[in-house]
């Protein structure tokens, strides 16, 4: 038979294992809203956040992206979207733009709208303080309309 | 010489594998004919996940409220709405004394003509394009030159083609109306007091620009304010003509009820429209382009329809982006109620190399009502528009978006079916669909 000390223990480390799990469950949930869209390349993250989310076909809207590498947030960063449907070899009906940083390593990207369903595919062109002179860092996201 | 008897010829080896061989062939290519153009391979019994989310896309029910015109503050103003229905009828909005908006744009016709171009106080080049829904758009015109509903009023009126009036005989208009200049009043406030001119207008001929010309930059400023205004209620009165709830609508709600999924729901509809409904949201991928409560994603492409003979192709969309940019009565202009900041459609437009020859994607609401069909009437009923689609011509202009479909002529019968689904009455007060 089992010492009761070595079973109290035991209980207690599942009690504790137990309870943070839910305390990370209830961070998670309380936490900022999850990323619409997400992608990441050489370091640097992406994550995009739609003013319109669920994301759908044929209404204009904006999206919020956030960059950020190990260091945080990356600020004042050059970005150019494109976005296209690779099966159907054309692009998106409208030119986004990022037309303002809204807080460091934040930017609106304006004029976003789908109009098929199915795979679009949005290229990310990032050009940062740090990689100035070198070809921009490329994040790819692929997602299902 | 004496007949030779069947029995002999049958007799005849040599013969008799020939003509077997032929009537078997015979048969084989007649049963195979026959198949080709009338079997209908019988499809799953069982919608899958995202056929039933595709239907579930296209039914009525997801259709949102009239979107906001940011650009037109009396888009949904009641006087406005009145001022606009009764200025929609009225033949008085033409130098001919005979030309409406509703001349073209018929009420018993889901607001088209039945012809192949329009004819306003002579032939146009364009054909008609329904009313019903429009408001939904962001784009008007095959060639989205016109960036808002109020906007687009606006040009057929002084169109040489059209209603070939002026802006200022349109103010005279308002101005000696009792009626009209009440509702004028009641939704946009008072009417200028100065003595307006007859026929003169930026546009017009020498002698109307020379009257134009003649005014003074304030009193320019004022025709040109209530013309807008005029489109304003015009708008305000087509945000009215919304498509009713049709068979289509009603299947796609019983069978989305039904968690099994099964595609035969009673009697709402037929095989043939099923499969045909099956085929759209499928192999014939009519759904890229026809697609939401609308069957419109209200955007440009070019299908390689052929120009009316004698005509040049239409750069179409790669020239009306630059049109509505140019536009004084755009969502930028001095006339728009809009702030810059919500004119997102105008200020992010593409205006790429591929926009060239592509048209606007029309609403398949009550499709079958509006034929002949494509920006200048090109195809007459809806059989050869299924076939146009099915063999994806070369453009003459640029590239044809869409590919050659291979289906066989019961599958294209069958889409043709199901576009009969689509048709209903108006979901619009009655009121509305005649003059007041």
């Amino acid at each position: 038979m089992k010492s009761p000390s070595l079973l109290s223990r035991k209980i207690y480390v599942t009690c504790t294992l137990f309870v943070t799990a839910l305390l990370s469950l209830f961070a998670g949930i309380s936490a900022a809203k999850e990323a619409d869209l997400s992608g990441a390349t050489g370091g640097i993250s992406l994550e995009v956040f739609s003013r319109l989310s669920p994301i759908e076909i044929n209404t204009i809207h904006s999206w919020e992206i956030v960059l950020s590498d190990a260091n945080g947030p990356i600020s004042g960063a050059t970005l150019e979207i494109v976005g296209g449907m690779p099966e159907h070899n054309h692009g998106m009906p409208t030119q986004p733009q990022i037309t303002e940083e809204l807080a460091p390593g934040r930017y609106l990207l304006e004029g976003v709208r789908f109009h098929m369903p199915g795979l679009w595919r949005m290229t990310a062109s990032i050009s940062t303080t740090k990689t100035q002179g070198r070809p921009p860092s490329v994040v790819v996201i692929d997602f299902t309309l | 010489m004496a007949p030779t008897p069947i029995s002999s010829l049958s007799q005849s080896p040599r013969l008799s594998r020939f003509s077997k061989i032929g009537f078997a062939l015979g048969v084989i290519a007649l049963v195979g004919a026959l198949g080709w153009n009338y079997f209908s391979v019988p499809s799953s019994a069982q919608w899958s996940d995202e056929e039933r989310r595709l239907i579930a896309s296209l039914s009525l029910d997801q259709l949102p409220p009239v979107p906001a015109d940011p650009s037109n503050a009396k888009a949904d103003d009641p006087s406005a709405a009145e001022l606009g229905h009764a200025l929609y009828f009225d033949t008085r909005l033409s130098t001919t004394g005979t030309v409406a908006c509703a001349t073209c744009h018929k009420p018993e016709l889901m607001f088209t003509d039945g012809l192949k171009l329009a004819v306003g106080t002579s032939i146009g080049d364009r054909h008609t394009p329904s009313l019903v829904g429009l408001s939904y758009s962001p784009w008007f015109y095959w060639d989205g030159r016109k960036d808002s509903q109020w906007a687009q009023a606006l040009a057929p009126l002084e169109a040489k083609h059209e209603h070939a009036t002026t802006r200022s005989d349109l103010a005279l208009l308002i101005k000696s109306d009792a009626n009209y200049a009440s509702l004028y009043e009641a939704a946009f406030g008072s009417l200028p007091k100065f003595e307006i001119p007859a026929k003169a207008s930026p546009l017009g001929d020498d002698s109307e620009r020379a009257a134009w010309q003649s005014l003074s930059d304030e009193e320019q400023q004022s025709i040109s304010i209530i013309f807008a205004n005029i489109g304003k209620a015009l708008a305000a009165y087509q945000r009215k003509l919304l498509p009713g709830r049709a068979r289509f609508d009603n299947y796609a709600e019983r069978m989305l009820r039904d968690e099994s999924a099964k595609v035969s729901q009673g009697d709402l509809l037929s095989p043939a429209e099923l499969q045909g409904l099956r085929l759209f949201i499928g192999k014939a991928m009519c759904v890229t382009c026809h697609n939401g409560p609308l069957f419109t994603n209200h955007e440009f492409h070019n299908t390689g329809v052929l120009a009316n003979p004698g005509e040049l192709p239409s750069m179409a969309r790669y020239d009306g982006i630059r049109t509505a940019r140019l536009d004084p009565f755009n969502c930028l202009g001095e006339f728009s109620d809009a702030d810059n900041a919500e004119c997102t459609e105008l200020r992010f437009a593409r205006d790429t190399n591929d926009l060239v020859g592509a048209h606007k994607t029309p609403t398949l609401r009550n499709v079958d009502l509006t034929a002949p069909y494509m920006h200048g009437g090109q195809i007459a009923d809806l059989a050869a528009v299924m076939r146009h689609y099915n063999e994806a011509p070369t453009s003459m202009l640029s590239h044809n978006e869409a590919k050659p479909l291979g289906l066989r002529p019961p599958e294209l019968r069958a889409l043709e079916a199901f576009m009969h689904t689509l048709t209903a009455p108006l979901a619009t007060d009655p009121r509305w669909l005649k003059a007041p």
